[in-house]
């Protein structure tokens, strides 16, 4: 019986022994770990979320660029130059004659035209930027059109800044797909979006060759691209959700690229010197949220208390440290208009805060629920909940998936965290400090202000003309007045951090840049 | 055998009805009967199992809209999906509207990948029986021979240590134990794969023809690809199995005890017959069929094993899709996965009830 246990341990063993050694992946094959939970379509005018434009980004081009190190230039990229008019109501670009889609066709101004117009008629989250215009399923068909083969007209429905129509046009969801390909799998008016969903259409450097939902996605390189075969052959974006096994990968060089690596495994492998780090800054906030439905939320010397209930510095060099820099100003760091530093209003003063309440009308104190937007923002949550206690603060911290309640206006004290596609203040503005409507029937959920319930008329009317303006030194000033205003009225958005995303990588990748706007392109990866 | 069985039963009958046949059900009738009430009992079963995830899913605090659309969406947009999903019609129409489409093979489309219920469960299920079914044969291979040695040689060091073994299968995080082999036989020892059924460079060689990506690389000759696909499933399968072990152990340890008390044994030990006949020729025959409803009960245990091995290991299996769609409160993958469960758990029930009866001549 003994002989037989041992026999069955060994055989398993023998089994094991005889696989082939498992081996890293080959020199023109980038592999990413990354988290696809929740990707149900890649086709471009559904999407607009982090990791699924990374993966739009490389099967399709778009008609102008932003290279990951300089967000305000805009490049050409399917468009070789454009123009604006003098009035500022038409754009007018030229398309390069060199560009194929992977069906051989030739990428025409009528496939850009009816990309736009797709995506506007969809009406997708992949329209949300590019609607901001004016642009209406009823109106676009006539103001986005096709001279000829080589020229796009775009006509402004109301006057709008034209680089930030330029940038919304960089995004992924406004990747050019193939007409005529996609309209022959057109089914039931949905613009071929069901078969786009799986299948790619587009002129950019790879292909998909397979797709599985939540598990593999694999990219072929298109030996007839115009800027050149990309050096990769093969890209393969594969769901590892568990962070201590992408590591494990990581290390072991079966993966190239890592997304969503852990607080705790970032510090690991910091340490590790055939790993960099790239912490890519990103364009929105980590911030307490206060519901201004709530009467005791209300009173600004409550709100004011908050600024210096939490001791930010402390989370700052760990759990922060590859997630955010400390910033407290609406404009991100490195936009028009935003401080020269990291403009600290408010440090962690327990002392104050009591006061402040006291001021406020609470001598002994302040109980209420907190809630964090969701699991990464949780440690956050912990963090502000204890430093909290000693400047009189009670938070009873209730974890789960509360964005939905935040959306309804459900909720009294949030931890939530933040993230914008262009790349100009007037987007996280937008975000921030817009409010048209403070009804409960408007249903703004997309305002975060409207959430916390507050509207203030000046910030509105400053973020429509930050919109219309086309003059940089004025949209300056513009901001740093909303900046002002924002940061003297004690807002009830909270702002503590910067979001920064952090993409490991294997020393011997070069090239690969993570992208502040998520449209992170793999043509000029190589690997040494 | 049976017929004869049959003929003595008949008689039995009709010695109890008094000699009268036509009181006594035909035997065909008695059999449909209790068919028809086996299927009675699983619809139910199967409608109160959707009742029950149906509930639970509405009071889950996240939005199946934000499931599909992200967090930053215009309210156009929302209200567009909002009615797409139907969820403006009160809740029991709701419900009722998608047994509806139950019943005629509608499992609904899955928020989170855009496909039918039923296309996914095609893809993804066959690598969790594929998973769930070598852990079986792991935990039966080694647990049935380690509890019976460990009944037969009580107190001696083996005993102990198939207790220790059961023990730590109780105990430990099966999340912990999944990392750490991953640590050793991945990392350190390079003997196996770390994440998914197979390394990137394998994927598009083999054709799906069952599904079982082991199988169907052994039916196409592709042999590299069948030791890799082997390489990556002997891990997340031997800490399953580990797990299954435990229980079967224990458990093949116990019945094994029981029956080396029984008088036959004491009998047939005393006539002279040796060890290993006693245990194996006569014990271990009485306890086959209690160990096939532990196997059975096992294999439904492997699945819910799976929620969490398959997370570790990236495994792209039933499990993870099931927790998937609980994090984003995709109800229709909830549900389609419930009731792929269920219906797997009903199905071993009645196939091991049937084995039963086949195996145990005192149940006919």
């Amino acid at each position: 019986m003994l002989k037989q246990l041992l026999t069955t341990i060994a055989l398993t063993g023998a089994l094991m022994g005889a696989q082939p050694a498992f081996a890293a992946s080959p020199p023109n094959m980038l592999v990413i770990g990354t988290n696809l939970t929740g990707i149900r379509t890649l086709d471009p005018a559904q999407n607009n979320a982090r990791t699924v434009s990374e993966l739009i980004s490389n099967l399709y081009d778009n008609l102008v660029q932003l290279s990951p190190d300089d967000l305000k230039t805009l490049k050409p990229m399917l468009a070789t130059k454009w123009e604006v008019s003098a009035d500022g109501k038409i754009i007018t670009l030229t398309l390069r004659d060199d560009a194929v889609f992977q069906s051989g066709n030739k990428v025409t101004a009528e496939d850009a035209a009816w990309s736009i117009q797709r995506v506007i008629k969809m009406g997708q989250v992949g329209s949300t930027d590019v609607a901001l215009w004016g642009f209406t399923p009823e109106n676009v068909e006539k103001l986005v059109r096709a001279k000829d083969d080589h020229t796009l007209e775009i006509e402004l429905p109301q006057s709008v800044n034209t680089d930030l129509v330029l940038y919304s046009l960089a995004g992924s969801s406004i990747g050019i797909v193939d007409k005529k390909t996609v309209l022959s799998h057109e089914a039931n008016g949905d613009f071929g979006g069901a078969w786009l969903s799986a299948n790619s259409a587009g002129s950019g450097p790879f292909s998909l060759a397979q797709w599985r939902p939540n598990d593999v996605a694999i990219f072929n390189a298109q030996p007839k691209y115009w800027g050149g075969k990309p050096a990769m052959a093969r890209v393969v974006a594969r769901h590892i959700p568990e962070s201590g096994n992408l590591r494990l990968q990581l290390e072991a060089g079966d993966v190239d690229v890592g997304q969503y690596v852990a607080s705790g495994d970032l510090d690991a492998l910091s340490t590790n010197k055939d790993m960099v780090i790239d912490n890519v800054p990103g364009l929105g906030f980590y911030y307490i949220a206060l519901n201004q439905k709530d009467p005791d939320l209300q009173k600004p010397k409550v709100r004011e208390a908050f600024q210096h209930a939490f001791d930010w510095k402390a989370i700052s060099g760990n759990i922060m440290r590859y997630t955010g820099f400390p910033w407290q100003s609406m404009i991100p760091r490195g936009m028009i208009g935003a401080p020269d530093e990291a403009a600290a209003h408010y440090d962690y003063d327990p002392a104050k805060a009591k006061q402040l309440l006291a001021e406020a009308g609470y001598p002994n104190g302040l109980k209420k629920v907190l809630n964090p937007s969701g699991a990464p923002t949780l440690p956050f949550a912990e963090a502000l909940q204890a430093s909290a206690r000693a400047a009189g603060f009670d938070l009873d911290l209730v974890p789960g998936e509360f964005t939905p309640a935040f959306r309804e206006r459900k909720f009294e004290v949030l931890l939530g965290n933040s993230g914008a596609r262009l790349p100009d203040p007037f987007a996280v503005a937008t975000q921030y400090a817009f409010n048209p409507d403070n009804s409960d029937e408007a249903r703004l959920g997309s305002y975060y202000l409207w959430r916390t319930g507050m509207k203030v008329d000046e910030l509105n009317t400053l973020i429509d003309q930050s919109m219309r303006e086309r003059d940089t030194e004025k949209r300056t000033e513009i901001f740093k007045k909303m900046d002002g205003i924002y940061s003297g009225m004690a807002s009830p958005l909270v702002i503590f951090f910067q979001r920064t995303d952090p993409y490991v990588m294997r020393a011997n990748v070069k090239g690969y840049h993570g992208h502040t706007t998520w449209s992170t392109r793999w043509h000029d990866v190589t690997k040494e | 055998m049976a017929s004869a069985d049959l003929t003595s039963k008949q008689e039995s009958r009709h010695s109890r009805a008094g000699g009268f046949a036509d009181a006594a059900p035909h035997p065909l009738t008695s059999l449909l009967r209790r068919l028809a009430g086996r299927a009675v009992a699983i619809v139910t079963t199967l409608l109160g199992l959707l009742f029950l995830t149906f509930s639970m899913g509405r009071l889950l605090p996240a939005d199946p809209v934000l499931a599909i659309t992200g967090a930053e969406v215009s309210k156009e947009v929302y209200d567009r999906v909002y009615n797409e999903l139907g969820l403006g019609q009160p809740i029991w129409m709701q419900f009722f509207s998608y047994v509806g489409k139950v019943a005629t093979g509608d499992l609904g489309t899955a928020a989170t990948t855009g496909q039918p219920i039923l296309t996914d469960l095609m893809t993804i299920f066959p690598a969790t029986i594929e998973l769930a079914i070598i852990a079986m044969i792991i935990g039966a291979v080694i647990g049935i021979p380690l509890g019976v040695t460990a009944a037969v040689r009580r107190g001696t060091i083996i005993d102990h240590i198939a207790r220790i073994v059961a023990l730590a299968g109780h105990s430990i995080p099966i999340f912990w134990t999944g990392l750490m082999a991953l640590f050793l036989f991945y990392a350190k020892l390079k003997l196996v794969g770390a994440s998914g059924r197979i390394d990137v460079f394998y994927e598009g060689l083999v054709t799906p023809m069952t599904g079982f990506l082991l199988i169907d690389a052994a039916l196409q000759g592709q042999w590299d690809v069948f030791h890799n696909a082997l390489g990556h499933i002997i891990l997340p399968a031997a800490i399953l199995g580990y797990y299954s072990v435990a229980y079967i152990s224990r458990m093949s340890r116990s019945f094994m005890l029981e029956q080396l008390s029984q008088e036959y044994i004491i009998t047939a030990r005393a006539k002279g017959l040796g060890t290993r006949k006693v245990v194996w020729r006569h014990a271990f025959r009485n306890i086959r069929v209690q160990l096939l409803t532990i196997l059975a009960l096992t294999f439904g245990g492997l699945l819910e094993g799976a929620v969490l091995i398959e997370t570790v290991f990236g495994w792209p299996g039933l499990g993870q899709y099931l927790t998937r769609g609980l994090q984003m409160n995709d109800m229709n993958v909830v549900m389609g996965s419930v009731l792929t469960i269920g219906a797997v758990f009903l199905t071993i029930n009645i196939l091991s009830d049937v084995l039963y009866r086949i195996l145990d001549p005192r149940t006919r």
